[in-house]
This record gives structure tokens, C-alpha cells and sequence, in this order.
């Protein structure tokens, strides 16, 4: 795994970082993850982009690695973080995200827990999504987004 | 997957809301998109998915779909698809290959070089074939090359079926009567068999796309039909499945895949081509680091 990891921060050939990248996958464990996370913090968005898609296609293995991403000093990791909710089981996904809006500050953070929340929200996320429109009531894509994303969970028309 | 509920009475209430939900989610996971005017076709569809799993609600169905239990990711997508496979079908694509794609291979080529094709998934046989019936039909520069039709699948019992070419009336719709008496023969059971000659002329494999070492040895491939197979696979196996795809590619070859996918979600490797009949993925000529 080390040679794995330093040989991917060398690799300039796109074809070949992806096989790599693909080979962290197919390990799937915790040292998969570990050499992967830092990608997102690459100032290349490609790169920062490929290493979401990796890591969203392990949402087992990033379980544990979740809050401390969607706590990160930096908004874009939180951002990007809530990505990787996204394939995870439906109500731990929701938990988590649900931790993220009550405190998070940044309005495109939450937009982006929302947006993820509208596909694999459950309905313990109502409540949280009811306090953020009105936290962010001078933010109208907010509420926009969470009314949207309140009447698929619900099931009911917005 | 126990199906033995499906077909029975109990109705599930589906609202408009979370057919939306569900829509998006299918887009997102395979590239299928349906406009609302098909609304009667998925919620039927949706219905009985929800029956035949025995979900005793939408949310309940859509938990066990997003965790893609019992392989309900296969059979939802089985179940919105016409798994009929037939000769020329998606025609579009075989014109691409004679007016665009062909045109621009040859022209590295010397007369009389080898191109190669390949068919994964072939089922029984129908694309390969037509492979060859189209560009006997539509290529005038057919007998200029060699030209090597590959058809591979994992089922040996389909590579089997398509080794003997026995097809019924509704697998032939497409083809002209005429196509039909020159290339078929009539067997027993109303059936047609293709010609020996083009029997003899493809070659069938078994091959698992996802099985690097099994794929190795296919290689040098000019042109690669793989349709209607990457929206099966989940994210880690499409992507094997591309960087495969990509190794049995020569540079600037091409791919076509089926109407619903897009190399573009699966890989970033390829180079999306458009032409007239349409889009197409490129193998680019060389990797630029």
C-alpha cells in the first residue's frame, strides 16, 4: 500500500492514475481510503474529482473517516464530503448530514448536504431541514432547495 | 430474488414526489432518463418492483434499491428495458460505423491490413452478425481489408446458440426479405439459420469484462460494441470494466455503447466523438501525461 500511495503522487499519466486509483477500490480497506483522502485537497479538479468517485464507491470503508471530513477547518473538503454520503447507507447518511447542517455556517455546504439529502434523506431529516430554511431565511436558494428537498423525502407535494 | 409475488393485487401508492426522487436516482446510477409523458410506463414498473421484492412502501423499496439488495439494481433495469435483442438493432450506430468510424480507421491502414471488431457482450449472436451482414451490405471497401469479427460473452450457453445461428422470425424483423434469402437458410421449427460462411467467419469467445487477466488476452481492437452491459455494473466495476475496455482498444479506436450510457460518467479516459449517426468514445492516439 505505501508503494501504491507514493507511486500515485508521482504518476503525471492520467490512464495510470486511474488504474491505480481503481486498484485502491478493489483493496477497499481503511489504507485505501488514507491514500486517498488527501486528493481532496488537490488544487486540480480533476484530481480532486476522480478522488471523490473512488471514494464514493467504498461507502463502507469511508464510514469512519466521515465526521472528521464534515468537520475539516476547510469548507471545500466539507463540501466534497457530503459527496460521499451520497452511496452510503440511507439512514446513517442522513445522520450525518443532519450533524453537518445544525452547525455548518456556509451556505453552499449546506446546499450541497441538501442536494444529497433530497436523494437519500430520510425522514429524521425533516426537522433539521425546517431549521435551516429559516436559519438561512436571507439566503432564498436555501429554502428554495429545502423545500424541494422536504417534499421528496415526505413524499408529498412542496 | 423471490419474484413469486409479482403479478398480484396489492397496489402500492406511489406520488408524484417520489417518482421524481426515484427518477433522479436512476439517472444518476445507470443513465437512464424517462420524460414525464412516460409517468403510466414507471410507475408500473415501479409497482412491480415494489410488489415483487414484497416493499410494503416506496421508501421501504427504495432503501433495499439504493443498497442494490438481491441484485435489485438488475432486475429494476431489466424490468425498463427490452431485453429482446435483435439483427440491426440500433441501426444508427452500424451507419455510424460505415459512414464515420470505418473511414477514419482505414485511413491509417494499407489496403488489405486487418481490422479488428468486437462484440462483448454477443448474447447469441445477433450484433456480431450484423456486424458482418452490415458491412457486406454497406462497405464498398469490404473486400479491401481483412477483417477480424470477435463476438465474446460470459454465458457459454448464448456462445453456444450463437455459434449454430438458429434464429426465429421476431430476432430477423429488421431485415429485408431479401437480406434474408441470401444469408439464411430455412431450418426446422420455421427457424433460419445464417450461412455457414459467415458462421465460419466470426469468432466466439468467452470473456468476462471485469476479469483483467481474462481480458488481456483481447487486444488491438479497432472498433468495440459493448452496449446495453456498463449500466448493470456498480461504480468500482464500470470503472475496471472502462480501463479494460480501454487496454483492448488500439489507439484511436473506437467504442460505441448503448443509447442510456456514457464513457464520460465511467471513465475519464475516453474522448467523446460525435458523428452525423452518432456519439461515439475514442480511444485517444496517444496517453499525453
Amino acid at each position: 500500500m505505501p508503494a501504491l500511495a507514493v507511486a500515485l503522487a508521482r504518476e503525471p499519466i492520467p490512464r495510470v492514475r486511474e488504474a491505480m486509483m481503481t486498484a485502491l477500490i478493489r483493496i477497499g480497506n481503511a489504507a485505501s481510503i488514507e491514500v486517498l483522502l488527501p486528493y481532496l485537497r488537490s488544487q486540480e479538479a480533476s484530481v480532486r474529482a476522480a478522488a471523490i468517485e473512488a471514494l464514493q464507491a467504498l461507502p463502507e470503508a469511508i464510514a469512519p473517516f466521515m465526521s472528521p471530513l464534515l468537520n475539516d477547518g476547510d469548507s471545500d473538503v466539507r463540501l466534497l464530503a457530503t459527496e460521499l454520503a451520497r452511496n452510503m447507507e440511507a439512514s446513517e447518511a442522513t445522520r450525518l448530514l443532519c450533524e453537518l447542517i445544525e452547525h455548518e455556517h456556509h451556505p453552499n455546504v449546506c446546499a450541497a448536504a441538501i442536494d444529497v439529502l433530497t436523494e437519500v434523506g430520510t425522514p429524521e431529516a425533516l426537522p433539521t431541514l425546517e431549521r435551516c430554511s429559516a436559519r438561512f431565511a436571507a439566503t432564498p436558494f436555501l429554502p428554495f432547495a429545502v423545500s424541494i428537498a422536504m417534499s421528496r423525502i415526505s413524499g408529498e407535494e412542496s | 430474488m423471490d419474484d413469486s409475488k409479482e403479478g398480484s393485487s396489492f397496489a402500492v401508492h406511489i406520488s408524484p414526489e417520489q417518482v421524481q426522487r426515484f427518477c433522479e436516482f436512476l439517472y444518476r446510477r445507470t443513465g437512464m432518463s424517462f420524460a414525464e409523458s412516460k409517468r403510466y410506463f414507471i410507475d408500473r414498473r415501479l409497482e412491480d418492483r415494489i410488489t415483487a421484492t414484497g416493499s410494503s412502501s416506496f421508501q421501504e423499496y427504495f432503501s433495499l434499491l439504493r443498497a442494490d439488495a438481491d441484485q435489485e439494481i438488475e432486475h429494476l433495469i431489466n424490468s425498463f428495458t427490452v431485453n429482446e435483442t435483435y439483427f440491426y438493432r440500433e441501426e444508427h450506430q452500424l451507419r455510424c460505423m460505415t459512414t464515420s468510424l470505418l473511414e477514419a480507421i482505414v485511413c491509417q491502414k494499407k489496403p488489405g491490413s486487418t481490422l479488428r471488431i468486437w462484440s462483448i457482450p454477443c448474447s447469441t449472436g445477433e450484433e456480431p452478425y450484423s456486424i458482418a451482414l452490415w458491412l457486406m451490405e454497406n462497405w464498398p471497401q469490404v473486400d479491401s481489408y481483412n477483417i477480424e469479427i470477435v463476438g465474446s460473452d460470459i454465458d457459454t450457453r448464448a456462445l453456444k446458440a450463437a455459434a449454430e445461428g438458429i434464429y426465429g422470425d421476431r430476432a430477423l424483423m429488421r431485415l429485408s426479405h431479401d437480406i434474408i434469402g441470401r444469408y439464411f437458410g430455412p431450418v426446422t421449427g420455421g427457424n433460419h439459420q445464417i450461412d455457414e460462411g459467415l458462421r465460419n467467419s466470426i469468432e466466439f469467445t468467452r470473456a468476462n469484462l471485469i476479469d483483467t487477466k481474462d481480458m488481456t488476452q483481447y487486444r488491438d481492437f479497432d472498433l468495440i460494441f459493448c452496449r446495453n452491459v456498463l449500466i448493470y455494473f456498480d461504480d468500482a466495476s464500470r470503472r475496471l470494466a472502462a480501463e479494460n475496455l480501454y487496454d483492448c482498444l488500439r489507439p484511436g479506436g473506437y467504442i460505441c455503447l448503448g443509447h442510456s450510457e456514457s464513457m464520460s460518467r465511467i471513465s475519464p479516459l475516453f474522448r467523446v466523438s460525435r458523428f452525423p449517426d452518432a456519439i461515439v468514445y475514442q480511444r485517444p492516439e496517444a496517453d499525453h501525461g
